[in-house]
């Protein structure tokens, strides 16, 4: 049975939404059930799969390989490293939390239901791929339920995403990039997403022919590239641009962000989160999948690309976020201000660094996903994302209130957060190669706070505008379900980040290694000097890992 | 040359499917005069029967091994014959079923119609074993001379009197061309066998004469820049018509593109191979930017095909094993989703009563499973997974990056983002405005069962594409000794060795 762990977690949804084409729309509690049902037996497996994972053997684990094509060399190959495992379990908690956060929709519920799922297990499907095919072919399939979710269920975006600036001039997010002229209906920001994310998904995919043809092995599968394909000088850079460009813009990486925070207003509240939450990691995680794997050389000498973009992101994804007016905005812009994060603990190439991005990927998921639930809880009830207009929410709210605090804190990284180990570790592994990158990341995280709060000022205190006066708190046991789990996920991991250290350390030890030929520090016995290591400066690092280890 | 009159019973046999649907024709076309009584659905069923018992002896063929070639070497029967007619038969029942709704709406000669869909599956079935440049022209004009009639069979709508006239004008101005191309190449090489031709070196005339013949050819699968009358053909015909038209002829076309450049010109590829990137780059990228302004569903997905083509000509500009196997394929997806849409458009069209994209309007609200089925075909012909379409696409360029067809291969991505915004734009009709009436809309029996065989096809090949593309390779053996890469015979390498 617990070969089959990486089916089940992929094949439940998949079977929930096909289960549900058949059931009528009307047996509501069927379909609830349904669907709750499927994301549940794909939510535990995950979690047995966190915990089944042998982080003391590492490697790739729960493998399943299944010919596929023989003419094309693909096989559907599964499993699951340190990186992907972290990965998974979020995809499945946010799933599930996003089945029950979905619990009120009245309008095709059943068909939102199948979308989501189809989404979420392609998204996961990305997450355990080790066939290059299939990589690709979950990343694009996860993109069409996007265009349906945001299309059939999710809301215009009106005005909000007009901007004021301190003197009272109005701004719009025009610096982003082509494409962002500012229309303001839910259909443009869904053919705005599927359009960007396609054009950049054909770019990788130009890039994984690349790969397939030069080299010459007449396989997709990624185990065996890694092993015996070879690539060097413009060839290399050329495939490991298309790659990196094509895989960032999902990411999203400035200066290719522009249809996310527009996808994320318009979008309803369990998409947005499964958007913010795992959609946006395939970005990273295919980067680290296909460039760090296959391209080890290339990405040393290229890496430092993201490190320069990644200020950009944090600095400009943090001052939109504080000057927009819509809730999503706010909480869109935040996140991809903190894949910023993300991609300077890439860049740095240290062991430490990129164990923080990587649980910095899981702890943004869990953050971010409670504050999409409340920001779309809040607009239930309101029907306006309009911060102006709002507050004083907390009296009428109190567990939505107490929970976005938690959430807003959990975002910050406050200790305590599982947020918080991840943003020491990208500051602490990054400082020895980036330090003006660290600057500024610690500097946005000042900026985290300060439009956190004004947002969480502008909801929930101050005066009430009497319209508001007949909204309701989550009081349900299934509303305030995906909450606390989101919550308890985040402390729990905060206090006892052990585990899921160990599991990504076991994924990022063996990757590093390979890029940098730098042997982690903490194996080495004390005594052997450092041979074949020019690239790192150990000291330091030395005493950093010694930090966080002995934590 | 010599031809050998006498006919024996073994090559009776490899006749048989065809020989066998002319005499079921005559039954057909005798049952409808003797007996006035009887119900025109039900000779479509005695047509699609024959058909059927047709496409049972091609898989008797295929199975047990029957080759061979007639009338020296005129016609060939051999495992690609077998595959293309095997798809001409599938798209010929499938449009039969599709037009059961639809005769009624012809006022005169409804059974003949059944019996010119059917003469024209048989002409294109010759087609498909046409192997020398006589067959080629006799083939190619039993096949249009069907569809001429086909075409205008509204006989009091001004739209299809139209389509006819322009499809006929033009095809006849086609037969020109490719009479002329004949008589040259026969002129400078004094060969008519493909396979005799290999050698033949390059003169003048030659190259025009099979430029004119290439022409000729990409008017019937609508390339650019010979796609001028498939808009409004396809708009103006009945729309099983334009169904028909926009599957069958190409699918014949290309048998005898594969034969004509792989086997009679393999040895100038290089010359050629551009010319066939020109063309796929011109039909991508023209038919994928104007398809963008049509308002019209049949017009859309007249636009549609050829950027289609254009896709399918990426593999001949490949010109491999390799590009063959990912043409017949490709032609495979092609046929379940486009016929699975026009079966859509026929019940959108039955019960509105129009075919713009305007009227698709909130269909997920009158009618899910429509909807449904729609989303499914434009998705695939958009090259979307887990849909056929994306793995034609994908084998498509394969084919094309081994040979090193990288700025092919970039057009063609680029297309298929573009191609996404139309096919999403009538999504987002169909999904997500809301209607202006919403009553809901009926689907009879063979529309229906259309609809399931083309979900079925779209979806299984996509999910498990090995069986069908172990049939296109096998389809394509044939093409073997071209020169290609040494990985494309060497198995791939596995993780575990195997």
């Amino acid at each position: 049975m617990a070969e089959y762990t990486l089916l089940i977690i992929l094949f439940a949804p998949f079977l929930g939404a096909l289960a549900l084409i058949f059931v009528s729309n009307r047996q509501v509690s069927l379909v609830r059930g349904i669907a709750a049902g499927s994301a549940f037996v794909s939510l535990a497996a995950s979690v047995y799969l966190f915990y089944a994972y042998d982080s003391v053997k590492g490697g790739y684990q729960f493998i399943q390989r299944i010919e596929w094509s023989r003419q094309l060399g693909i096989s559907l190959h599964l499993g699951v490293d340190g990186i992907g495992t972290p990965l998974v379990l979020a995809s499945g908690i946010l799933l599930f939390a996003g089945i029950f956060v979905s619990w009120h929709i009245k309008d095709r519920m059943k068909e939102f239901y199948i979308w989501i799922l189809i989404l979420a297990a392609a998204t996961i499907g990305v997450f355990m791929s080790l066939d290059l095919f299939f990589l690709y072919f979950f990343y694009e399939m996860s993109v069409i339920p996007m265009y349906l979710l945001l299309g059939m269920w999710g809301s215009h975006t009106k005005k909000y995403l007009e901007m004021t600036d301190p003197e009272g001039l109005k701004q719009r997010d025009s610096v982003g990039f082509i494409f962002n002229f500012g229309a303001n209906s839910k259909e443009y920001a869904a053919m705005k997403l599927v359009l960007f994310l396609s054009a950049f998904a054909v770019a990788a995919l130009m890039g994984i022919l690349l790969i397939y043809k030069f080299s010459g092995l007449n396989t997709f599968d990624i185990l065996v590239l890694r092993e015996k394909a070879h690539f060097s000088g413009p060839l290399a850079t050329l495939i490991w641009l298309l790659i990196f460009f094509g895989f960032a813009s999902i990411a999203p990486i400035w200066p290719l962000h522009s249809w996310s925070p527009v996808g994320h207003a318009a979008a309803p509240a369990a998409t947005s989160m499964l958007h913010a939450g795992v959609l946006m990691k395939l970005g990273h995680f295919s980067i680290i999948r296909v460039a760090f794997e296959i391209l080890p050389e290339t990405t040393r000498e290229l890496m430092p690309i993201a490190a320069v973009l990644c200020i950009f992101s944090i600095i400009y994804g943090g001052l939109v976020a504080y000057y927009a007016k819509d809730t999503k905005y706010v909480i869109g812009y935040s996140s991809s201000s903190h894949m910023g994060y993300v991609f300077l603990g890439m860049a740095a190439l240290d062991y430490i660094s990129l164990s923080g991005a990587v649980i910095y990927m899981f702890a943004h998921a869990m953050a971010t996903g409670m504050l999409f639930a409340m920001a779309g809880w809040v607009y239930d009830q309101t029907h306006t994302r309009d911060i102006p207009s709002l507050g004083g929410l907390s009296n009428r709210m109190p567990f939505i209130s107490a929970a976005f605090v938690i959430g807003c804190m959990a975002s910050i990284g406050m200790p305590g957060t599982v947020n918080f180990i991840a943003e020491v570790m990208i500051i602490v592994g990054s400082w020895n190669k980036y330090p003006f990158q660290v600057v500024v990341a610690v500097l946005g995280i000042v900026l985290t706070m300060a439009y956190l709060f004004k947002m969480m000022r502008g909801l929930f205190y101050g005066s009430m505008a009497e319209k508001y006066s007949h909204s309701h708190d989550a009081v349900a046991v299934v509303d305030r379900m995906p909450l606390l789990i989101m919550i308890t996920v985040s402390i729990s991991f905060g206090i006892f980040p052990g585990h899921l250290y160990s599991v990504v350390r076991s994924g990022v030890d063996p990757l590093i290694a390979r890029i940098t030929k730098v042997v982690p520090v903490a194996e080495l016995p004390m005594n052997i000097p450092q041979a074949g290591s020019p690239t790192m400066p150990l000291p330091a690092s030395r005493e950093a890992i010694a930090k966080v280890t002995s934590r | 040359m010599t031809f050998s009159l006498t006919l024996s019973a073994s090559d009776l046999l490899l006749l048989l499917p065809e020989l066998f649907l002319t005499l079921w024709l005559c039954v057909v076309l005798a049952v409808d005069f003797s007996f006035k009584r009887v119900v025109q659905e039900q000779l479509a069923y005695l047509t699609i029967l024959g058909l059927l018992v047709t496409l049972a002896c091609l898989a008797w063929f295929d199975m047990s091994g029957i080759t061979g070639t007639l009338f020296g070497k005129m016609f060939v029967v051999d495992r690609m014959a077998i595959f293309f007619k095997a798809m001409i038969l599938l798209a010929t029942v499938l449009v039969i079923l599709l037009s059961i709704d639809y005769v009624h709406r012809f006022s005169l000669f409804r059974g003949e119609y059944y019996f010119l869909v059917a003469m024209s599956a048989l002409g294109m079935m010759f087609m498909a074993s046409a192997n020398d440049l006589l067959s080629l022209f006799v083939t190619l004009e039993f096949a249009t001379f069907g569809f001429y009639v086909l075409v205008s069979y509204l006989r009091d709508d001004m739209a299809s009197n139209e389509a006819g006239l322009k499809f006929f004008i033009l095809g006849v101005f086609a037969a020109g061309l490719l009479a002329y191309g004949i008589s040259l190449v026969y002129g400078e090489t004094g060969k008519l066998v493909f396979s005799d031709m290999s050698g033949a070196t390059p003169t003048t005339g030659l190259v025009i004469g099979f430029l004119l013949i290439f022409a000729a050819l990409g008017f019937k699968i609508g390339a650019v820049p010979f796609h001028s009358w498939i808009p409004d053909t396809y708009h103006g015909a009945p729309t099983p018509v334009t169904a028909f038209l926009s599957i069958a002829p190409k699918v014949a076309a290309f048998a005898l593109l594969l034969r004509l450049f792989l086997v009679a010109l393999a040895t100038f590829k290089p010359a050629w191979a551009l010319l066939i990137v020109a063309a796929s780059i011109l039909s991508m990228t023209y038919g994928n930017i104007v398809a963008i302004a049509q308002r019209n569903i049949k017009r859309l997905l007249a636009y549609s095909g050829i950027a289609q083509v254009g896709n399918v000509l990426i593999g001949l500009a490949a010109g491999t094993k390799m590009g063959s196997d990912s043409i017949l394929f490709y032609l495979l997806t092609y046929l379940f989703a486009n016929l699975g849409a026009f079966a859509v458009i026929m019940a959108i069209s039955n019960s509105v009563g129009s075919d713009e994209i305007e009227d698709y309007r909130g269909l997920n609200r009158r009618s899910p499973f429509l909807a449904f089925a729609m989303l499914i075909f434009l998705l695939s012909l958009a090259g979307v997974p887990p849909l056929a379409g994306f793995i034609g696409k994908l084998y498509i360029f394969v084919a094309a990056i081994k040979e090193g067809l990288y700025v092919l291969i970039t057009v063609g991505l680029v297309n298929i983002v573009v191609s996404m915004y139309y096919y999403l734009i009538v999504v987002k009709k169909m999904y997500i405005n809301e209607p202006l009436d919403s009553s809901p809309i009926k689907t009879t029996g063979p529309l229906r069962a259309v609809i399931y065989v083309g979900l079925a096809g779209t979806l299984v090949i996509g999910i498990y594409p090995q069986p069908f593309l172990d049939w296109a390779v096998a389809a394509t053996l044939m093409f073997s000794n071209l020169v290609g890469p040494a990985a494309a015979i060497t198995p791939p390498v596995t993780p575990f060795g195997g």
